[in-house]
């Protein structure tokens, strides 16, 4: 049976439409012909001038065209002062588009953190919100007790960018009518149940505590450098970006891209700490027991990781 | 009598949303205004944060040239630091740049400007069936092909930045990351498969022969001698364009700016020759001569934006983004600002930086035509021929004498600084104000700002309105010269960081007045 598509852009920067080009095995012109989707309109790759636009608008609205999945990129901007003017379409605010269409989907998938849970401009004239969240929220947009025609509510997958893999295999799911089971901010726990810092390479490091203080030094970025990647979630060391590596891999923090409050108002490649040890623990990690722990674990730390001859 | 009319243009394609407001007399644009649709205030967004947070949140402004931001942001922060960057670290910075920039050309060819050639408007076109082939939404065959290989040159950007797009990896004093030979190898082994597609398919020859094209009749010839330089997507494009006359739509100012593409390391084997300090040098092109270039006279102008001003342009360091709610007697039109170079305005992209360096082929053609949407478009389908030679010289020399990415330094409490870079459509730059610690204020120009500028206190418009008047529109159902002479600018609203609208109805019923 084959499956509609239609992909708006909201407050974004087309950087989740850009990510998705870069799906393998399938690849996007795969994913469309295994799964039987009709794109019937993507802002970057669609031809049809504004009239057949409007056209597949109207025809959305009045039920003669079945939209089976709308994926939404990009917050949806409420401001300035309420007014939905800062992003429009023909004059006319484009969350009121969004919300029309939000009504005819049988699923929708928020895709990105800005569509997901408002990303950047929350706090702002812009007003962002997310499709059903606002921040750590059940609301935003949609409101809480929103669901698709399928039942479902949106499904987030949140990621600035969203990893190619995960849309892909959301979509998977969905066409193939297999349950999706969701997390406590509704995505997928296939990809939302494992932390960031899992398969990082310098995890070695990240045992000993043995921790890096400068760029380019070889050591974990948890202590000193900002890193996330033991408190959020996310599959980017798992299945890597661009099929090769990670940010955390070649020395960047992790800044916590999926989190609902990306991005969050303290400073980046800084970890807030209290007597040298993070602030923000793993989920679930009791202070005393983390400190004896590290403590231990740096007094064991062998010679080659201490001079730092462990690879990366 | 003449008609006067207004059409409104919607325009998909373009990263982000663009709306084009054209008077029309009778067929042809006798006035036409830009209009962005969204505002998303990155640059308020900034204040009161901490002097790296630029280096996560501006490369978000744009999912394509997120390097781009990522570049101008770390150069403003180096200026500020007083730091030197090392050779290896230029680089990698460099060779990220320049991998998204081949991403960038292609796509921007393939999925966002040729599409129009597979649309209704040339239905009756001799190449049309042809066209349909090649540049057919999702299924043409140089579309999917062009996904296929662009998505593999950015794996160069991960390897060596841990991710495409939204990367961080260029910090004050270098770069974080550390390659390896393995990893420097696999790049290699990615531009070698790249290069070799763009040769096969996109050129249909040797980078070799293409170098030998050096004026308009080295091209006619080209063209004609084999049937692969025909039948490659560039001969393709040539062929239609002509057909077309793609040379007659889009004209401009014919004044370009370029703030300099891709620093030269102190020691590479590229600048032994000429000891340039860029690939591609900075500058200033009109009346037929390059001027040097001074970041000074640059100035936004908001006059005709809803933005608070004094009247007087000023320089970004000087300049604020303060709403001005719109009003009826107000003269503004554009939440858009007018950026001037000495007081005018100034095209920018790939065109004006082959003219800047001065690029044999790209000058004779502008000598014979004037700026055009053909020769906007060709420049950025060739530019990537003049990138090859020295990402293979970079790659080769990178972590080879003494592999130091990155020199320690410490954030400055005060200052300014300022990063200027060739993004992908043109001059992006960054400037910086710290005070106690926090950014106090942070201008960004991209360089569709530059193109999609609105009129300034002169009355004179900016660079693609210019480019729209005096357009003859054939087929009003199917205004396909509007949209090729805005895609030939390769517009990106998204990252036109102040653009801002919802008064289109307002204002439309001010121009039937």
């Amino acid at each position: 049976m084959s499956r509609t598509l239609y992909w708006i852009q909201g407050g974004g920067c087309g950087g989740d439409t850009w990510s998705f080009l870069s799906a393998e095995s399938p690849d996007i012109y795969e994913l469309f012909d295994i799964l039987s989707i009709k794109v019937l309109w993507h802002p970057s790759l669609s031809v049809a001038d504004h009239q057949s636009r409007e056209e597949l608008d109207q025809a959305i609205l009045e039920d003669d065209v079945p939209l089976d999945i709308l994926c939404v990129e990009g917050s949806i901007i409420q401001g300035p002062s309420g007014t939905g003017l800062a992003d429009t379409v023909l004059g006319k605010p484009k969350k009121d588009f969004i919300g029309a269409l939000a009504e005819k989907a049988h699923h929708i998938i928020a895709v990105g953190t800005c569509a997901s849970f408002g990303g950047f401009g929350t706090d702002q004239e812009t007003q962002a919100t997310g499709m059903q969240f606002h921040k750590h929220n059940l609301g935003g947009f949609l409101g809480k007790i929103y669901k698709s025609k399928s039942g479902l509510p949106v499904i987030n997958l949140p990621g600035c960018p969203c990893h190619s893999d995960v849309l892909a295999g959301t979509l998977s799911a969905l066409a193939n009518d297999l349950p999706l089971e969701l997390n406590e901010t509704n995505s997928p726990l296939d990809w939302y149940r494992i932390m960031v810092h899992q398969g990082c390479t310098r995890n070695e490091y990240h045992e000993y505590r043995v921790e890096e203080k400068q760029f380019g030094e070889k050591g974990c970025l948890f202590f000193y450098m900002g890193c996330q990647g033991p408190l959020v979630k996310g599959p980017c060391n798992k299945i890597l970006w661009n099929r090769r590596s990670s940010k955390t891999r070649v020395g960047v923090p992790c800044f916590g891209c999926t989190r609902p409050d990306f991005p969050q108002r303290y400073p980046f490649f800084k970890t807030r700490n209290i007597e040298g040890i993070p602030i923000e623990l793993p989920a679930g990690v009791s202070r005393a027991h983390y400190m004896a722990y590290k403590g231990m674990a740096a007094a064991a730390a062998p010679k080659r990781l201490i001079k730092r001859k462990s690879g990366i | 009598m003449s008609s006067k009319n207004i059409q409104v243009i919607p325009l998909n394609r373009s990263e982000g949303d663009l709306e084009i407001h054209l008077e029309m007399d009778n067929d042809t644009v006798s006035e036409a205004r830009s209009v962005g649709t969204m505002y998303r205030g990155f640059e308020n967004l900034l204040k009161g944060r901490a002097p790296l947070d630029g280096l996560v949140i501006t490369p978000r402004i744009c999912g394509i040239c997120t390097t781009a931001h990522l570049k101008a942001a770390v150069k403003a922060l180096d200026m500020m630091a007083g730091v030197p960057v090392p050779d290896d670290a230029l680089r990698v910075r460099n060779l990220t740049l320049m991998a998204e920039q081949l991403q960038n050309d292609l796509r921007h060819s393939f999925l966002l400007f040729t599409p129009d050639f597979a649309g209704p408007a040339y239905r009756g076109h001799p190449l049309y069936t042809e066209a349909l082939k090649r540049y057919r939404p999702i299924r043409g065959r140089s579309v999917v092909e062009t996904v296929r290989q662009t998505k593999k040159i950015i794996e160069i950007i991960a390897i060596l930045g841990g991710q495409w797009p939204h990367s961080s990896f260029m910090v004050p004093g270098g770069v974080v990351s550390v390659p390896g030979q393995n990893d420097i190898s696999q790049c290699r082994s990615l531009l070698a498969n790249f290069r070799h597609w763009y040769e096969r398919r996109v050129l249909g020859c040797t980078l070799a022969r293409w170098s030998d094209v050096r004026t308009p009749r080295d091209l006619g010839h080209w063209l004609h001698e084999k049937p692969e330089h025909r039948e490659s997507d560039l001969g393709f494009f040539i062929r239609f364009s002509r057909e077309a006359q793609l040379q007659e739509l889009g004209k401009g100012h014919h004044r370009f700016i370029s703030y300099g593409a891709y620093e030269m390391p102190a020691r590479t084997a590229l600048n032994d020759a000429a000891g340039d300090s860029y690939l591609f040098p900075p500058g200033l092109f009109e009346n037929g001569r390059p001027s040097p270039f001074d970041q000074e006279k640059i100035t936004e102008d908001v006059t005709f934006s809803h933005f608070k001003s004094d009247g007087a342009p000023r320089h970004p360091f000087e300049e604020a983004t303060v709403i001005e709610t719109p009003n009826e007697n107000n003269e503004a039109y554009s939440w858009g600002k007018a950026p001037r170079y000495d007081g005018k305005p100034a095209e920018t992209g790939p065109l004006a930086e082959l003219v800047l360096a001065s690029d044999p082929l790209i000058k004779g053609l502008l000598e014979e035509d004037g700026p055009n949407v053909f020769l906007r478009q060709l420049a950025r389908l060739i530019r990537p021929a003049l990138l090859f030679p020295a990402m293979d010289c970079w790659l080769g020399e990178t972590g080879v004498n003494n592999e130091i990415f990155y020199i320690k330094n410490e954030p400055q409490e005060n200052g300014r600084g300022f990063g200027l870079v060739q993004a992908h459509r043109g001059a992006l730059g960054h400037w910086v104000t710290l005070e106690g610690g926090k950014i106090s204020q942070y201008q960004v120009i991209t360089p569709t700002t530059w193109n999609a500028s609105p009129r300034d206190g002169n009355g004179i418009r900016g660079p693609w309105e210019e480019a729209l008047v005096g357009t003859l529109i054939k087929d009003p159902e199917h205004p396909v010269e509007i949209e090729h002479t805005i895609r030939s600018f390769d517009p990106c609203m998204v990252c036109c960081v102040h653009a801002i609208t919802g008064h289109g109805k307002r204002r439309t019923s001010k121009i039937f007045c």
